[in-house]
């Protein structure tokens, strides 16, 4: 190759490498704001040099290759950073709801409708045959039920998004994982020496979103695809085949190639799917747990309480609330289907008959037998209707205990100390035995006179004004009572239990304390791991995001470059003229 | 070191995003004039705060129950207090009586005046409390004593029972606050079913004072005599346990004051915000939100672009 040949050739190399460049610095330009777009370096080179006249000469200048200014750790590391960050935001964003619910600092609030409840026995005590404090305290009494019964559904409600979300979050991770399948074949196919640079960036672009779903592990192959499982090592993509997941309403699932589905809910820990579950398998359920175990402790001991006092009218009629499944087995034991049945213990209590003058006709002392072979509801009825045949029927029908007076007689309980009453719902105060089943004794509902303020005295009378019942109940507030608090865990169904001792009121203390707690804690670590994943974020937009200004010195740069080499090109024909006029 | 323009935006944007969020913190204090907003914002500082409140709502009943008990020993003292000024005076004129220089025709006169008291302190006994009787023990919906002037011999019968109506004015802690009737109007073992049986109530003695005094017998005025001066004692007995229990109930009720202002207190202390420091908190903040903003602005207009 000759002098100006050369020349000329090195020239139209210059022009075409600096043109690549400023295709390049142009394309970064164009992608500023392209969210997961790394920047692009075209790698210039000399050429190899080649001998002449003695001398060994430049052959001008080539593009290398176009290479993504990546560093392959800081993504992984903030990609994890940001699946966990995802994760936090949606356990952030329920706690707040769950907080919202509770509604501690307003007076709709659970706590504040307990302690109106209170008062209103108070108040009854102080006036026991009073209508207008018996009507308060029912309805003090049913906005309690309503606060509960409310939770219960807003618990419910709560978990009903979370599966919603859920199946949502599935669909798009079977997108993601499909697309990136997509994407792994075309990069494949182009081969290993070839660059994509922004199928590159394109597919990382997808494993970040995928991995706001749920925490991921990747590499890449050989042949350039990537490989992508759950953080637990079950492959999601691999190579041009993706493996969906499903849900299928408490489950996720994940479809293998062959064998059966297989459950890994409790396996995925991060992303939004991370969040989700262990707000419905964790946080939700067990402050549902407490909630019902407040609601059970509250409705039996107020209704303990209650089964031992009479009204300001004796009961003609009266149906048990709870309900037995058989009522030939005994009462204390499981098999009797009631809901308190384990409360019931040896005893025994008094049922006074009232003629139709009001005057004690009979007075009988019924003795439970808690124990294997002691009394069911059968025997209980068969005693009972040996009182009075004529006047007096127990009998167990559609599985509640019913007790019915005849003739103008009447009758009244007292001094129950085996609980039997109280379990079978005779003579109680509340309805149902957790929170979402919690209501009023319908009974109260029509008759509010049979709100058992008073207790039967010894010699069977039943004083209007007596308040010995209203101010055990009024007591029942300061009394401890040993509970339960409950925590689950992932992957059990059976949570880790730590008995306390403490008031009714005490104990929602401690429940809301573990929300309002919980929820600090967790919007501590967000706020963490949000300044964590800003600077990983950073250093990686430091190292990979385009900068304006240096694209345009870039720009400038190359600029200069390729009218520098188009000089060449006319100097070359500046010689070449000189070259040919020359005669 | 290199920095992407993203990376310019991105820290002004996550920068104004947490001073306007601390901001409008900041803000939310001082318009509520509340440090806790919500439970996570100091969940123990929050329990307490629950805990006071509903113990609050407890004094405040037990205050309430205070002011109904008191209402009942007024009432009470009031009643038993005319009763021992009636119970006198029929004490001054059966000593006049007994004397032998009075003659029947004053004698008959003073029966129809002791029949006259007789239905006062009858009055007396039934008093009331809005609807209900406060000497019946807790049978507070039945008249406690009727008279029936038709029987022969006339009598008075009670119809209450031998149980006080209480109050409750603490954890475990009653007050009771009616009167079992028979107590201060008859002896304790008077039996009021069979009152011509013979034991002595002041309904009784005062029936026979009268028939004494209609019969001119002063043997029986002096027997009568004896009888009231015991009746006046249970009565004074009566009236000063009245006394010792509404002081009582003052006592407990001072105790509750100060409690309820104690509880109010450190509620106030914990729940409340410093608003003075509220306010300074938010203005700093403010300023911090224009800082940031002023900065902000100037740094991303510049731009090499621009010297091109």
């Amino acid at each position: 190759m000759s002098g100006i040949g050369l020349l000329l050739s090195t020239a139209r190399d210059a022009l075409l490498a600096q043109q690549t460049a400023l295709d390049v610095v142009g394309h970064n330009i164009a992608n500023v704001n392209t969210e997961g777009y790394t920047r692009q370096i075209p790698v210039l080179s000399a050429r190899d040099p080649a001998p002449y006249a003695g001398v060994v000469l430049g052959r001008g200048v080539d593009v290398d290759e176009v290479v993504r200014n990546v560093d392959n750790l800081i993504e992984e590391r903030l990609m994890q950073r940001r699946s966990d960050l995802k994760a936090m935001e949606e356990e952030e964003a329920y706690m707040a709801a769950l907080e919202a619910l509770l509604n501690e600092s307003s007076s709709g609030s659970l706590s504040s409708h307990l302690t109106d409840f209170w008062n209103a026995w108070h108040d009854l005590a102080n006036n026991p045959s009073g209508l207008a404090e018996r009507s308060a305290l029912y309805e003090r009494g049913a906005l309690v039920c309503q606060a509960l019964n409310d939770l219960s559904g807003d618990f419910d409600q709560l978990e009903k998004q979370i599966n919603l979300a859920l199946d949502a979050g599935v669909d798009q991770i079977n997108e993601l994982t499909a697309e990136i399948a997509g994407l792994n074949e075309q990069i494949a196919g182009l081969g290993v020496f070839s660059t994509p640079n922004d199928l590159y960036d394109k597919r990382q672009a997808l494993v970040t979103r995928l991995s706001q779903y749920l925490d991921l592990q990747y590499y890449e192959d050989a042949d350039g695809s990537l490989t992508v499982t759950t953080g637990r090592g079950y492959v999601l993509v691999s190579r041009d085949d993706s493996y969906d997941l499903s849900f299928d309403g408490t489950d996720v699932r994940w479809e293998s190639s062959g064998t059966a589905d297989l459950d890994i809910t409790d396996t995925i820990t991060g992303g939004k799917l991370g969040g989700w579950l262990e707000m419905r398998d964790v946080i939700l359920p067990s402050y549902e747990r407490d909630l019902n175990e407040l609601a059970e402790n509250m409705i039996w001991e107020v209704n303990q309480t209650h089964s031992l006092g009479a009204g300001v009218e004796k009961f003609t009629s009266v149906t048990g609330a709870y309900s037995i499944s058989d009522s030939g087995e005994e009462l204390g034991t499981v098999d009797s289907g009631l809901a308190f049945y384990d409360k019931i213990t040896d005893g025994s209590f008094k049922l006074w008959l009232y003629d139709d003058t009001g005057a004690v006709s009979a007075s009988t002392t019924l003795t439970i037998d808690a124990d294997a072979g002691g009394t069911t509801a059968s025997s209980l009825a068969s005693a009972i209707n040996a009182i009075d045949v004529t006047h007096l029927t127990a009998s167990v029908s559609n599985g509640k205990f019913t007790i019915t007076a005849s003739g103008g007689y009447s009758f009244a309980f007292s001094g129950d100390d085996s609980n039997v009453l109280a379990a079978l719902g005779i003579n109680v105060f509340f309805t149902g035995d957790d929170a979402e089943s919690a209501d009023m004794n319908s009974a109260l509902e029509s008759n509010k006179n049979l709100i058992a303020a008073a207790r039967v005295g010894t010699s069977g009378q039943i004083a209007t004004g007596d308040n010995t019942n209203a101010l055990a109940m009024a007591d029942l507030q300061y009394e401890e009572i040993s509970m339960t608090h409950y925590i689950y865990t992932r992957g059990s169904s059976t949570p880790t239990s730590s008995a306390v001792t403490e008031t009714i009121s005490s104990y929602l203390y401690s429940l809301e304390s573990s929300v309002g707690i919980r929820s600090q804690s967790i919007t501590r670590s967000r706020e963490y791991n949000e300044v964590i994943a800003e600077e990983l974020s950073e250093t990686r937009n430091n190292i990979s995001a385009v900068s304006i200004d240096e694209e345009l010195a870039n720009l400038i740069k190359f600029q200069h470059a390729y009218s520098a080499a188009a000089k060449l090109v006319s100097t070359a024909d500046e010689m070449f003229q000189t070259l040919l006029e020359t005669r | 070191m290199r920095i992407s323009t993203n990376s310019v935006y991105d820290s002004v944007k996550a920068n104004i995003t947490r001073v306007s969020d601390q901001m409008l913190r900041a803000n939310l204090i001082v318009s509520t004039g509340k440090r806790i907003n919500k439970l996570s914002d100091d969940p123990v500082g929050m329990v307490s705060v629950l805990d006071l409140r509903s113990d609050i709502k407890n004094l405040e009943q037990l205050e309430r129950n205070i002011t109904m008990g008191r209402t009942w020993l007024k009432t009470g003292e009031a009643a038993l207090t005319q009763v021992e000024d009636i119970l006198s005076q029929v004490k001054s004129l059966a000593i006049q009586m007994a004397s032998e220089n009075v003659g029947s025709s004053e004698r008959s006169a003073a029966a129809e005046t002791v029949d006259g008291l007789l239905r006062q302190v009858l009055a007396l006994a039934n008093s009331k409390v809005g609807d209900r009787y406060i000497f019946g023990g807790t049978n507070t919906d039945t008249t406690p004593f009727s008279f029936d002037d038709e029987d022969t011999p006339p009598e008075v019968t009670y119809a209450g029972n031998a149980s006080a109506f209480s109050i409750k004015i603490g954890n475990d802690l009653e007050v009771a606050v009616g009167k079992d009737g028979e107590q201060i109007f008859g002896d304790d073992d008077f039996d009021w079913s069979n009152a011509s049986a013979g034991e002595d109530n002041i309904f009784k003695t005062l029936l026979d004072l009268k028939g004494y005094l209609e019969s001119d017998s002063t043997a029986g005025i002096q027997g009568a005599l004896t009888k009231l001066d015991n009746h006046l004692s249970t009565v004074n007995a009566a009236i000063s346990d009245i006394g010792t229990r509404i002081i009582r109930l003052d006592v407990k009720e001072n105790i509750i004051a100060d409690l309820k202002l104690s509880y109010t207190d450190r509620m106030s202390r914990i729940e409340d915000a410093d608003i003075a420091e509220a306010i300074m908190d938010l203005q700093s903040r403010q300023v911090a939100y224009q800082a940031a903003l002023a900065s902000s602005s100037k740094i991303l207009k510049v731009s090499l672009v621009d010297y091109l």
